[in-house]
């Protein structure tokens, strides 16, 4: 055991280093009361909690990632179970697919978005093309287009734990339940759904964290009238140069952010719970 | 106490910095602060070899955006993590107030006589202008005569904008707002008037997104510099800049010694190599389109003066007003814009 810390502390003591103490640096910083940090108070914190359009953004953050989030268990969970049911050399494809957006730089992606949300993008060609509307889409700059592409954009991030949770689940227990009599969907909410929980909570926590957190993509394609917290700390960092309401902001993402995902790991575990019970009874 | 613990912050960012102050301490080189990307790019392509070349010094870059170069500086103590500044208007203000910049004698740069009497000073000097007006797509809407044509059809429905992030973008907000009885202090009017046709507007976008949104026609006219519209047009983008009837916006980069920089001599050999005709010819070309500061350098087409000189009656902001209000201005303008 001893020797397990050892190997650990080159990574521990680089985390403490470069992680926990900025973290302690930022929270020391956003009581500095005034921009050029001479004095401390709580002066940030008042202005930041006490104004309702900082809770809305706190708001608009948390709901661009849930919306995301139930978007990629929508379309992701789908493909999942085909995964489940391929051959291992469809299984290597998928993975490949599934993994390959990765390997683009998210700015890229982000980009490439640009070109087929835009006003003259790849979708309203098709839309205006077939006659569907007579006005372009306003697809950019909506929350909308944001989720659309986050959805794309942290879809592999749902995935892997998910596939491969998935891929460990015990044929002869779907076997079981379908000579117990269970239809399919019974199989799949009863089963194979409970059996996936931890993968799924463990992508959900992903994609909401990244999804919440994407800078790029959120000033990108939401634009300047979708305001959402790492917009509003970067612009207080780097472009008003006021540090400590910046660190109060981005405590504020920090804490708001932790939350969500102990409430999802907790939900997870509710999840997979439910089929162990009857099992061990 | 208070002083303490921040001094403790700033010593902890200067260990981050020192792997820089090692590197300043060789002879023959300078270090030179320079906005990452494009800057950064055409210095090591147009700078760095004939500093090289005639002086025998090694130009080492940082790339540091402008605020950044401020705080670094700041964290450093007395050592600089630099010897050279490149910063725009408003934190060249912050700068000066707080007393970061050697005394520069224009006297010792052999290329004084080449640039124009109002961009050099005690301080520094100017390395590069901006001149922002408006930029439209012929093909899709008419030429605007001015900013107030923004707000009107057809031009709002196709417009695109941005906040006070930029230089380019503050600017062009207080023009639009002198329009409607505002002032480089009371953007308000801006505001308003914004906020009347902002469910028609077509984009309100970040910075960087701009001439991408632009390019992808999601907005057919946005106020910007000409260095974006010389860039999308050598892409092939239908784009042309208006100078607005209230005037073309100018401003200015300019390079500064950093105080307490032990390379002072280099440091000016290195502003004068980047203000000499050959460099500023060559930052002018495609594909970084810088708009130059030497007065022996013929000017481009896309310029909407002949010579340097007429750039100082263009408009010009004071940044000592509009760095205290800019805050809360970016404030301001996330709520407004806000759906």
């Amino acid at each position: 055991m001893r020797s397990a810390w050892g190997l650990a502390a080159p990574l521990g003591l680089a985390y403490a280093a470069f992680f926990v103490a900025p973290l302690l640096m930022l929270f020391v910083v956003s009581f500095y009361a005034d921009e050029g940090m001479t004095r401390f108070g709580t002066e940030q914190w008042q202005r930041f909690l006490f104004d309702a359009f900082h809770w809305k953004v706190i708001g608009d953050t948390l709901l661009l990632g849930v919306k995301t989030m139930l978007a990629t268990i929508l379309l992701g969970l789908p493909l999942a179970l085909v995964y489940r049911e391929a051959s291992p050399f469809w299984q290597r494809v998928l993975l490949f697919i599934v993994v390959m957006p990765l390997l683009t730089s998210v700015v890229v992606r982000t980009f490439a978005w640009i070109v087929i949300l835009g006003r003259e993008g790849v979708v309203n060609q098709l839309v205006l093309g077939l006659g569907l509307a007579a006005e372009p889409l306003r697809l950019l700059q909506t929350e909308l287009g944001l989720v659309i592409s986050l959805t794309q954009i942290e879809m592999p991030l749902l995935l892997l734990p998910v596939l491969s949770v998935m891929a460990r689940i015990d044929p002869n227990l779907i076997d079981a339940s379908a000579s117990l009599g269970a239809g399919r969907w019974r199989t799949l909410v009863r089963v194979i759904l409970p059996l996936a929980a931890p993968g799924i909570a463990a992508g959900c926590v992903l994609v909401f964290a990244s999804s919440t957190t994407a800078f790029i993509s959120q000033s990108v394609i939401g634009g300047g009238r979708l305001v959402y917290l790492p917009a509003m700390i970067w612009q207080q960092t780097m472009v008003a140069a006021h540090w400590p309401f910046a660190a109060t902001a981005a405590i504020a993402l920090l804490v708001s952010v932790s939350a969500v995902i102990a409430v999802i790991a907790y939900a997870g575990r509710i999840a997979a719970g439910r089929v162990e019970m009857p099992a061990h009874g | 106490m208070t002083d303490l613990a921040r001094r403790t912050l700033l010593g902890a960012a200067a260990v981050l910095a020192a792997p820089a102050l090692a590197r300043a301490q060789r002879a023959g080189t300078v270090t030179a602060a320079i906005y990452p990307g494009a800057w950064e790019e055409a210095f090591r392509e147009h700078v760095a070899p004939p500093l090289k070349r005639q002086s025998n010094i090694e130009l080492e870059m940082q790339g540091v955006f402008a605020v950044d170069q401020i705080a670094k500086f700041a964290a450093s103590r007395g050592a600089p993590p630099f010897d050279v500044f490149v910063l725009d208007p408003g934190p060249r203000i912050t700068g000066l107030d707080r007393g970061m910049y050697e005394k520069f004698d224009p006297s010792r740069l052999t290329n004084r006589a080449a640039l124009p009497n109002f961009l050099v000073d005690e301080w520094g000097v100017g390395c590069a202008a901006q001149v922002v007006g408006i930029a439209y797509n012929p093909k899709k809407v008419p030429k605007p005569a001015g900013y107030a044509d923004l707000l009107k059809d057809p031009w709002v429905s196709r417009l695109g904008i941005t906040g006070f992030g930029t230089t380019f973008g503050t600017v062009s907000l207080i023009e639009l707002a002198k329009v409607f009885g505002g002032s480089e202090t009371n953007i308000e009017p801006a505001l308003a008037e914004l906020k009347k046709v902002l469910p028609r507007i077509a984009a309100v976008g970040a910075p960087a997104a701009m001439p991408g949104l632009f390019q992808q026609g999601q907005c057919d006219v946005m106020y910007t510099n000409t260095q974006t519209v010389t860039t999308l047009k050598d892409r092939g983008v239908d784009i042309e800049f208006a100078v607005p009837s209230t005037g073309a916006t100018a401003f200015f980069t300019t390079l500064h010694i950093a105080k307490g920089s032990d390379k002072i001599d280099n440091a000016y050999k290195y502003i004068d190599t980047v203000v000499s005709r050959q460099v500023q010819d060559a930052l002018q070309k495609a594909p970084y389109n810088f708009v130059p500061v030497n007065k022996e350098v013929p000017l481009g087409a896309g310029l909407p003066m002949k010579s340097l000189d007429e750039m100082s009656r263009f408009v010009t902001h004071d940044w000592a007003k509009i760095n205290p209000l800019r805050g809360a201005w970016i404030e301001r303008f996330n709520r407004e814009m806000a759906k």
